[in-house]
């Protein structure tokens, strides 16, 4: 195979993942924007560290959390950060990322470039 | 100075530390030297001596009435005195007394351990870890009774022994290392006692020592609670070592008393130096061979792809890197220099919060003892230690991420201050450090030190600055235990990425949680010792 002949298959492949990453956010931001307060609380929920299936999945609680500022009403992420701060210390980080302050800044850095079908979230 | 309360002695010393009476015992500690003529070598002995009894616990983990288990802390007191005797060569004149100040100020609050987490003795775990004021209040509510004085004596857990003697060394020593592994502490301590007589035994007891607290570590921290050791079997060992050649083997008994029986105590944990015997057993039957530096140290890529098994790889992943390596032919210290320099990118680049420094720099004290084994002795398994710091690190990574981060302790980029740092004269930079690593102004004190790095080779004088800012926090030896181990490996590191080193050591320093304020250790050191430090001006 040809370097440029691998390149281009890679920059296909490359693609295909992104499609498939753009269909499934799709799907994921119509689930968060149907979801209850009590579904979302029982989302958050698995990243409790004595129920994180490992640190890969904990990882992931801050892209959620940039999706769920971005899909959101603020009405829901005021009851999310009421649910968490109620816990106390364990969930202080948690609640934390449910702050207003820490949603603005979410908010301001998300750019949704000419080209593209989402904002640039993290990805993982 | 004037002597206002008449001759400092060795006695009331003594009674200052069982008695919790910090203050008091550090300006005894500095009168001693600076108006009696006490060699300090002389005073910490004695103040090792004071405390040695009441550094024991029954174990190391409590059985709680509900059946439930809570972990019971290791004796910081001899870790402090191992970083300051280590950092005393580091600072010219008074201010290289500094950290043995701050160790002495930590050794009364350090005592009876036990007694504190049940908040029936003062000290700094019953008044921050365990807030016993709050459970227990005294009749002021303006006095936290549990800073001390003491109000009751501190208890023995473990009474002092005769040596054991009799049978060759070698047989004596492989019981030694038994008795450790098994929990029998009044035999491993005997034996200790009975070989360190001779001169001609102790290089083969400390390769002993240092190989039972090393193989001695938790396979992992991840949701396990008190159920580990983080490293402090091996810290204590490598203090035994260090201090004992600091004051002399035979002038060593207490420090023995402080150490050794402890190493035996429970939990002793061997699942993790298990599984890596089965590994090397299975893939590296040669291990015993393998050499401590090759001609083939680890190229750039493979330190790129170490770092990145280390930061956010699992453990498996880990054990395949390392044997990866040795199977190629790296030697042991190519190895472990490159997962010390690899390891510092956590530090620089990921970690935040001032309370996720703790267990991952524990990990870096512990791969030190690893480091400094290996370079001072021969062993037939220090292939398998090489492998057990690796994932001793890789675990505190994994188990800080097990927590979301928390955004309200989220640190600007360091690169941000570059410009900044850039603009300050190399020449004009250092008392800038200072300055910021004492505001805990981690972001400005990293650009500080990249600039500084990138503009000079001088390292010393950088060194020196970081040391001695972070000598001023008190009530914490964990600050010079780091200080030694930092500047060791730095010093030792063969890799082309040593100077990371400084950069995480930087970044910790200006960033670990705090366990006071204020800086009242160095105000009484200030007074004794009158430092040439420029804090004058």
């Amino acid at each position: 195979m040809s370097e440029a002949t691998k390149l281009g298959e890679l920059w296909s492949i490359r693609n295909a993942a992104a499609n498939t990453l753009i269909l499934s956010e799709a799907q994921m931001r119509q689930a968060v924007r149907e979801a209850t307060v009590d579904q979302l609380v029982t989302l958050i929920e698995m990243y409790s560290p004595a129920r994180s299936t490992g640190t890969e999945w904990t990882r992931t609680f801050e892209p959620l959390v940039e999706r769920l500022w971005a899909w959101c009403e603020d009405d829901t992420m005021a009851a999310l950060a009421d649910v968490f701060k109620a816990r106390g210390m364990p969930w202080m980080a948690v609640a934390n990322s449910f702050m207003p302050e820490h949603g603005a800044r979410i908010r301001a850095s998300l750019r949704q470039p000419a080209w593209a079908r989402m904002p640039a979230f993290v990805i993982a | 100075m004037v002597a206002l309360h008449g001759p400092a002695t060795v006695e009331q010393l003594r009674e200052e530390i069982q008695g919790v009476r910090y203050r008091e015992a550090t300006t005894t500690f500095c009168r001693l030297v600076t108006e009696e003529g006490q060699p300090i070598k002389s005073a910490i002995k004695e103040a090792i001596a004071s405390a040695a009894p009441y550094v024991q616990v029954p174990a190391h983990i409590m059985r709680l009435p509900t059946g439930e288990m809570r972990g019971v802390n290791y004796d910081h007191t001899i870790l402090g005195w191992r970083g300051a005797i280590s950092l005393m060569r580091e600072f010219e004149g008074a201010r290289g007394i500094l950290p043995s100040v701050q160790a002495m100020w930590y050794v009364p609050q350090g005592l009876n351990i036990w007694e504190q987490i049940i908040c029936e003795f003062p000290g700094h775990y019953a008044r921050d870890g365990e807030q016993c004021n709050r459970k227990f209040p005294g009749p002021d509510d303006d006095v936290n009774r549990f800073d001390g004085p003491a109000w009751t004596a501190p208890k023995i857990y473990f009474e002092d022994h005769d040596p054991i003697e009799g049978g060759s060394v070698e047989d004596r020593l492989t019981r030694l290392t038994w008795a450790i592994a098994e929990g029998n502490r009044e035999e491993s301590y005997g034996l200790f006692l009975g070989l360190a007589r001779d001169p001609a035994n102790r290089e083969q007891l400390k390769n002993a020592v240092l190989f039972s607290g090393i193989v001695d570590l938790q396979d992992t921290i991840i949701n396990r609670g008190g159920y580990q050791n983080i490293g402090h079997k091996a810290l204590r060992a490598r203090a035994l070592v260090d201090i004992a050649d600091y004051l002399g083997w035979d002038n060593s008994h207490e420090l023995m008393y402080t150490v050794v029986p402890d190493l035996g105590c429970a939990p002793r944990l061997h699942g993790l130096w298990t599984e890596i015997n089965n590994l090397c057993k299975m893939e590296l039957p040669g291990y015993a061979a393998i050499p401590k530096r090759t001609e083939a140290p680890l190229s750039e890529n493979e330190l790129d792809m170490l770092t990145e098994v280390l930061l956010w790889g699992g453990p498996y992943q880990v054990n395949d890197t390392i044997m990866g390596l040795f199977k190629r032919g790296a030697g042991i210290l190519d190895i472990t220099d490159a997962v010390m320099a690899c390891f510092q990118r956590y530090l620089i680049d990921v970690l935040e919060h001032p309370f996720a420094f703790l267990h991952p720099t524990h990990a870096i004290d512990y791969m030190n003892v690893v480091q400094s084994w290996i370079r001072n002795h021969d062993h037939p398994h220090q292939v398998k230690a090489a492998f057990m710091a690796a994932r001793f690190m890789n675990d505190t990574i994994r188990s800080n991420a097990m927590y979301p981060r928390d955004p309200n302790y989220t640190l600007e980029p360091r690169q941000n201050y570059r410009g900044w740092a850039d603009e300050i004269a190399v020449d004009r930079l250092l008392p800038v450090l200072k300055q910021y690593t004492l505001a805990q102004d981690a972001p400005r004190a990293c650009a500080l030190v990249d600039s500084y790095l990138d503009r000079t080779d001088e390292r010393q004088a950088l060194l020196e600055t970081i040391t001695y800012a972070a000598c001023h926090w008190q009530n914490d030896p964990h600050v010079m235990r780091n200080c030694a181990s930092s500047l060791e490996e730095w010093r030792h590191n063969r890799t082309p990425r040593r100077d990371d080193i400084i950069r995480g050591y930087v970044k910790h320093q200006s960033r670990y949680v705090k366990r006071a304020p204020t800086h009242d250790c160095y105000e009484v050191f200030k007074e004794h010792f009158r430092p040439n430090d420029g804090s004058e001006r």
